[in-house]
């Protein structure tokens, strides 16, 4: 039988063959198909669709789908909670209200990524804020901040909501909520994506930080760590990637639930390996659902649905298990 | 009464700490010599963790803790961790992490932010995990060994801090017989390497009365004294855990090495 690291490193290597193919698969199927031949062949149609609409699709639904899969990863052992998830502080409520006042009051996509953008990063810092006024530092009083942001972001967001024009506005809100892929332009993604890697890397960096934060707080104060201060600075860049990708995306579910509950039933541990298979298997995951998103109807569905209707089962699959352990 | 010495390696001064606003621990002093054991006695609720968390600083109090004449109370985390290693009834450990991993963050005070672990730390926490009796279980998930492993394996991570005081909260009540004294032994052995000391709250008085260089007698949150089993009378011993158990005898006992061992008995209540 091959070692636990062997394992996590086969694993690795088989998800990360499947992530590149589910990529190449993402580049090439779509309303208009494409074709390498006629890629290579300079066809001017076929090139223009690579280049302006699949590359940055295919980019944002890898690297998007990595970093849910890794910050669900560390959300999930911070909060030693197997549920938790951004919205827990309120980031993807925070994203949607952001995005509702673009909508509204701001031209362009890029002004609406933006604004989710903003709206992300203002939940958490909202969040992180009131939370700090409890001193006692724990991780309820966070949770606790973040149910009161969410429920603000929420308030916001219908008000926004009632604001809107039940013609144009209204549903862009409603599909903007839904989250896809569709439409991102290459022109819009580039300093997202450079923030989204800037912060997985140092997230990677920081796994074993991570992993002391799953201990007790007063045991983890006793093995040196300062747990508030560390708790802040990983939750902060956590949520910094996920804000970089929802912001380009819309909603999406289940992706920052499901990869790490797989990767660590897969290894059956939380090693740096387990954190990259959770990167891995969340861009597999995102990837599938935009390709099944794009192909099955006639016109494009929003992402959310299926990465919802890969995630639920699994979920039910967990509860299940978890009972019989 | 003043329990504490100038000489002393470790000494907690008026220490005060409770939990909601609620004093449990009421100005508890006491010293520990270099190179000794000290363990405390209590009934259930007598303040034995409430007085250990204040010790390393878990748990806001007043009062004052000086080691080597550090004092203790203001020092970082990480500072804190180098000099002091607590050991938890039961870890809070609660994701899969394999028993050499959860050594390994013993060295977390040594280390920088984005540091790994080095080729010699791993072989230290082996090494550790084998001193404690879980040689190959290096890479078993520390959520599937049992609660006794579980108390070993949080040992051995002790251990390789390498700090100067240890502080274990019944860290043998998931134990077994044999291992409760092997327990014991290893601390004795860690204590011989110097400018260390340790002090552990127990549930059997068994096991302190004869592997403890001074016991701390806590009653309602106050110490009630400090014995010297090796020296004290046995009468003023009994008198003293009397308050604590019940009525109790204490007898010497000799082992197959001639060693003296103390028993305690438990004696009938008079109506």
């Amino acid at each position: 039988m091959a070692s636990p690291t062997v394992k996590t490193k086969l694993l690795n290597g088989a998800a990360l063959f499947l992530l590149l193919i589910l990529a190449l698969a993402s580049l090439f199927i779509g309303k208009y198909p494409l074709s390498l031949e006629g890629l290579l062949a300079g066809d001017e149609l076929q090139l223009r669709v690579f280049q302006t609409l699949r590359l940055s699709r295919t980019a944002v639904g890898v690297i998007g789908g990595f970093a849910l899969g890794v910050a669900g990863f560390v959300y999930q052992t911070v909060f030693r909670n197997p549920l938790a998830s951004p919205d827990i502080i309120g980031v993807s409520s925070g994203a949607s209200a952001g995005a509702a006042a673009g909508i509204l009051f701001l031209s362009g996509g890029a002004a609406v990524t933006l604004s989710a953008f903003s709206g992300a990063l203002l939940a958490v810092v909202l969040a992180l804020a009131l939370s700090s006024l409890d001193r006692s530092g724990k991780n309820s009083s966070i949770v606790l901040a973040g149910i009161a942001v969410h429920a603000l972001a929420q308030t916001a967001l219908l008000c926004l909501k009632l604001m809107a024009d039940p013609e144009r506005q209204l549903a862009s809100i409603e599909y903007w909520i839904m989250g896809s892929l569709n439409g991102i332009s290459l022109y819009h993604i580039p300093g997202n994506l450079l923030l989204c890697a800037g912060c997985l890397a140092l997230l990677f960096l920081l796994h074993r930080q991570i992993l002391l934060l799953s201990a007790e707080e007063g045991e983890a104060r006793m093995l040196g760590v300062n747990v508030g201060r560390l708790r802040l600075f990983i939750l902060l860049i956590a949520t910094l990637t996920v804000s970089s990708v929802v912001s380009l995306t819309g909603l999406i579910s289940f992706v920052g639930l499901m990869a790490p509950h797989c990767a660590r039933l897969l290894t059956k541990s939380n090693r740096p390996g387990t954190l990259l298979l959770s990167g891995l298997l969340g861009g597999s995951l995102l990837c599938t659902a935009d390709i099944l998103a794009r192909s099955v109807g006639s016109a494009e569905l929003p992402v959310s649905i299926f990465t919802s209707l890969l995630g639920a089962p699994f979920l039910i699959f967990l509860i299940i298990q978890g009972r019989q352990d | 009464m003043d329990w504490v010495m100038d000489r002393d390696f470790f000494s907690a001064s008026d220490i005060c700490a409770g939990y909601g606003g609620k004093e449990i621990v009421h100005q508890v002093s006491f010293g520990v010599e270099e190179g000794s054991l000290l363990g405390i006695l209590g009934a259930n609720g007598s303040g034995k963790t409430t007085l250990l968390k204040a010790l390393c600083g878990i748990l806001p109090h007043k009062g004052c803790c000086t080691l080597d004449k550090t004092a203790l109370d203001r020092l970082s985390p990480r500072r804190l961790a180098r000099l002091c290693s607590y050991i938890p009834q039961r870890s809070g450990i609660s994701i899969q992490i394999s028993a050499l991993d959860v050594v390994l963050m013993g060295f977390n005070p040594r280390l920088g932010l984005l540091e790994m672990p080095s080729a010699a730390m791993k072989e230290a926490a082996c090494r550790a995990l084998a001193l404690v009796g879980l040689g190959g279980w290096e890479e078993c998930s520390y959520l599937n060994l049992s609660e006794g492993q579980k108390q070993l394996c949080i040992l051995a991570r002790t251990l390789v801090t390498d700090a100067k005081l240890l502080l274990l909260d019944e860290a043998e009540s998931a134990l077994d017989f044999r291992y409760r004294y092997r327990m014991l032994d290893i601390l004795r052995d860690w204590l011989k390497k110097g400018g260390r000391c340790a002090v552990v709250t127990l549930h059997d008085p068994g096991l302190a009365l004869n592997g403890c260089d001074r016991l701390l007698l806590l009653s309602e949150g106050r110490v009630l004294d400090i014995l010297s089993p090796g020296t004290d009378p046995l009468n003023k011993m009994e008198q003293r855990l009397k308050a604590i158990y019940g009525p109790v005898s204490l007898q010497k006992c000799r082992g197959k090495d001639d060693s003296v061992h103390l028993v305690m008995l438990k004696e009938r209540e008079m109506e």
